[in-house]
């Protein structure tokens, strides 16, 4: 695994994770732990900006929080965590979407695509692109502009109303209304792919104002999800 | 740039960020760590994470929910 670690070492950290009490020693192995995925997360942030030409948001290393969750609510071990590692991609709709993932999947050996696109996470819709680099996987978020809109309404609202929310928990009517935002934001882009590159389409005023009347009702039902008790506006 | 971040998710408030130069990560990880260390002896459940993007701006846009309120997220 590492040179100053075994898996079984690795496993047992997650095990201590999951049970909270974390100590001053388990937070100093999961750096070094974490630390082990920088030579991989350069070297695919390096041929993305390369070879991809965009630039993406890197996140060298998941949070304590976020591995500690994850540990709980999945029955996975720390070492198969596949996102220790990741940066994300925001582009500007299915087709630039499209493009980039399967670039990605040119450019990288053993790469998996998990496209949440047709059938999304609790409303979630990306697509996740997990390669491995110098042994170590690293996860790739693609997202469109309106994909990312509803992800960080999402995870905004897991963070000051209840951390299910995410992962199709917690309030009832928040997952109402962020399964419909979801469902719009489909329907939107679905529109957008359709009239792409069609000049006649995208200027008939039907679709123009199809597309218009969606995108406020989907800002509409993302802002009737705000919790009337929320501890911050 | 690299930049350190420590949220506090029950408040959805940024509580720090701090930016390094993308040569010093391994700067940023140490005071990732050392941040996390001082946290927990605090019993202070808040976010710690590294980020890197070309810019504060770029960062504001892939990782809005640190820096905006749920109005805000929805203004754009």
């Amino acid at each position: 695994m590492g040179k100053d670690f075994s898996k079984t070492q690795i496993d047992k950290l997650g095990d201590r994770l999951k049970k909270g009490n974390i100590t001053e020693a388990d937070l100093r192995l999961l750096d070094e732990y974490r630390r082990s995925f920088t030579g991989a997360y350069e070297t695919v942030v390096g041929i993305i900006r390369n070879e991809v030409t965009l630039e993406p948001t890197g996140r060298p290393a998941k949070s304590t929080t976020s591995i500690s969750e994850k540990l709980l609510r999945e029955t996975i071990r720390l070492t198969q965590v596949q996102d220790i590692a990741g940066c994300r991609l925001i582009v500007a709709d299915l087709i630039e979407q499209e493009r980039v993932v399967q670039r990605l999947n040119q450019l990288f050996e053993n790469v998996t695509i998990v496209d949440r696109r047709e059938q999304p996470s609790h409303g979630y819709r990306a697509v996740h692109v997990v390669v491995k680099a110098a042994g170590r996987l690293v996860e790739i978020q693609v997202r469109t502009a309106m994909q990312q809109l509803w992800a960080e309404q999402s995870e905004k609202l897991s963070d000051i109303v209840d951390p299910a929310i995410k992962y199709g928990g917690g309030d009832v009517k928040i997952q109402q209304f962020l399964k419909e935002a979801s469902g719009i934001v489909a329907d939107l882009e679905s529109i957008e792919l359709e009239i792409a590159g069609d000049e006649e389409l995208r200027s008939d005023k039907k679709r123009k104002s199809e597309v218009s009347s969606l995108r406020k009702r989907m800002v509409k039902v993302l802002q009737s999800a705000y919790p009337t008790n929320k501890r911050s506006t | 740039m690299i930049f350190l971040i420590e949220y506090d998710r029950s408040s959805g408030q940024l509580v720090r960020i701090e930016s390094f130069p993308e040569p010093e990560r391994q700067d940023a990880e140490s005071a990732r760590l050392e941040l996390e260390l001082e946290l927990n002896r605090l019993g202070r459940d808040h976010e710690v994470v590294v980020l890197e993007a070309a810019s504060e701006a770029a960062l504001r846009r892939t990782h809005r929910r640190y820096f905006e309120n749920l109005s805000e997220l929805m203004a754009s």
